[in-house]
């Protein structure tokens, strides 16, 4: 504590130690400020706000430097959501004690943040612009401005109050109350705040003070000086009854929304549903189809495929085949290699053989070894047949005798004598005709030689 | 019962950021301390 005169720290006593001032009554005020100052704080601890900010006030109408005191109602205007006023008592209080003073963290806090400010002093300007528009009877106005208040700065008091204040004179009793305890929850004990609250339950207390007359045909209540008698329209119809009416209502309404919105719309989703999945099935009918045409062309051409090498199988298996012609080889070979000089049997088998095959499509191997055995055989084939012709003659067999004497000539078509013995053969088994022809082919291919005579002759017995 | 014209003129406009340099220049500062002063100043002119 200083001395007002001269500003040197002040002791125990009731002077100043410099100047001599008298310093009781001074010291007193100041502890009055101090008193103050500890109530407003104890208040503030406790969010009354408002009766803070009255003992702070004047804890500072008595002693304007305390600094502790001004901070604090700076901090108190913040927290009611009027930023401008918690300025203004920082600043000067910065003023007062420019140094170690937390007012500084304060207002640079502020500094820090511009936008925030800016917002908060764009809700005051609204808040003052729903001031003007209670002022000019626009109470609709009004409160659709101060709901976007609250929505931005939502501890401000008096635009609370306000509001509150507009839904009262609207008549909006409860709502009035809600938005007033709200101002309650930021600032307990402000007076004027409370009285509208009570406002709203005297209003309360008013509605429940509605009495019905005698025969129960209407309500009577006091609205400040005036008797208000409000008629029941009709006042037969129990609650119960009409509770039941409205859910058979309601549950008619919802059959109906069901019916027609909510049924349809399922439905509609089901056949969506439906229709996709069939398009899915089509789709993979249409890819089974496909590879089902695919598989039959496959399968045809298999079967044309089988056909052909089955019809060459039979070709080769055939009397004709391939095959056959070489089982007659090989019949050839194994008689060969059995007795290669019982040559009848195997030029026999060689003989099946067809000329066509052998020119044209035996195998190197096939031909080699058909050439090897005919070969061999060629030059005693004629002798073997003749010898077998002539043994069967003189055994009288004349129609194996004919038969060998025909293979010989026609192994050798120069051979006159084989061809001679045929026409005796004939003759000998009585077939005249047949020999006769014999003979003239003998005249007709080797004329003028003996067995033509001898032909000649016997054609003429 | 609430009259709500009467309560309209409670509420005063809020200070706005623009105003509060005019505020703080006007904020009336007078305490206990200055008045005392101040008699104790005419005081002793008056001796």
């Amino acid at each position: 504590m200083k001395c007002y005169k001269c500003g040197n720290t002040l002791t125990e006593k009731d002077f100043c130690t410099s100047c001599g001032a008298d310093v009781k009554i001074y010291k007193k005020i100041i502890r009055i400020s101090n008193t103050l100052y500890n109530q407003g704080l104890e208040k503030a601890n406790v969010r009354d706000l408002s009766g803070a900010v009255i003992c702070l006030k004047q804890s500072l109408k008595f002693y304007k430097y305390n600094i502790k005191a001004r901070n604090l109602l700076g901090l108190l205007y913040y927290e009611m959501g009027e930023m401008v006023s918690a300025l203004r008592e920082w600043v000067i209080s910065k003023n007062f004690k420019s140094k170690k003073n937390v007012a500084d963290d304060y207002i640079r806090e502020i500094q820090d943040h511009p936008n925030r400010l800016e917002a908060i002093n764009q809700t005051i300007k609204k808040y003052n612009q729903a001031l003007l528009f209670c002022r000019q009877g626009s109470e609709d106005l009004a409160i659709i401005q101060l709901k976007k208040v609250l929505s931005l700065n939502p501890k401000f008091i008096k635009a609370y109050q306000l509001l509150g204040l507009l839904y009262l004179k609207a008549g909006d009793r409860e709502t009035a109350k809600k938005t007033l305890q709200k101002a309650v929850e930021i600032d307990v004990n402000n007076t004027t705040t409370l009285r509208y609250i009570k406002e709203t339950a005297d209003g309360s207390s008013q509605d429940e003070g509605k009495e019905k007359d005698k025969k129960g045909t209407s309500i009577t209540y006091q609205s400040g000086n005036e008797t208000i008698i409000q008629p029941i329209t009709n006042g037969k119809i129990s609650y119960g009854f009409s509770s039941i009416i409205n859910i058979i209502i309601g549950v008619v309404i919802g059959l109906a929304i069901s019916i027609f919105l909510i049924v349809p719309a399922r439905t509609q989703a089901i056949k969506r549903e439906g229709n996709k999945s069939l398009i899915e099935v089509s789709d993979q009918l249409a890819e089974k189809n496909a590879e089902i045409t695919d598989l039959n062309s496959r399968i045809e051409t298999l079967n044309q495929e089988k056909a052909g090498l089955t019809e060459e199988i039979e070709k080769y298996e055939s009397d004709e085949g391939i095959l056959q012609e070489y089982n007659y080889l090989l019949n050839a070979v194994s008689l060969y290699m059995q007795n290669k000089s019982d040559v009848i049997p195997i030029y026999e088998e060689l003989s099946k053989i067809s000329q066509d095959f052998v020119n044209d499509n035996a195998s190197e191997s096939f031909l080699s070894m058909y050439q090897l055995i005919n070969d061999d055989i060629r030059t005693k084939i004629e002798n073997a047949y003749v010898n077998e012709a002539y043994s069967a003659y003189k055994a009288q067999d004349y129609d194996t005798a004919v038969t060998y004497y025909s293979k010989a000539f026609t192994i050798n078509p120069e051979n006159a004598e084989a061809l001679y013995q045929v026409g005796n053969a004939y003759r000998k088994a009585g077939e005249t005709a047949k020999a006769n022809e014999t003979y003239q082919k003998v005249i007709e291919l080797f004329p003028g030689t003996k067995r033509a005579n001898d032909a000649a002759s016997h054609i003429s017995e | 019962m609430i009259n709500f014209e009467e309560e309209l003129k409670k509420f005063q406009p809020s200070l706005e950021i623009e105003e509060a340099e005019d505020a703080i220049y006007n904020q009336d500062l007078t305490d206990m301390t200055t008045i005392l002063g101040e008699l104790l100043k005419e005081d002793k002119e008056e001796e």
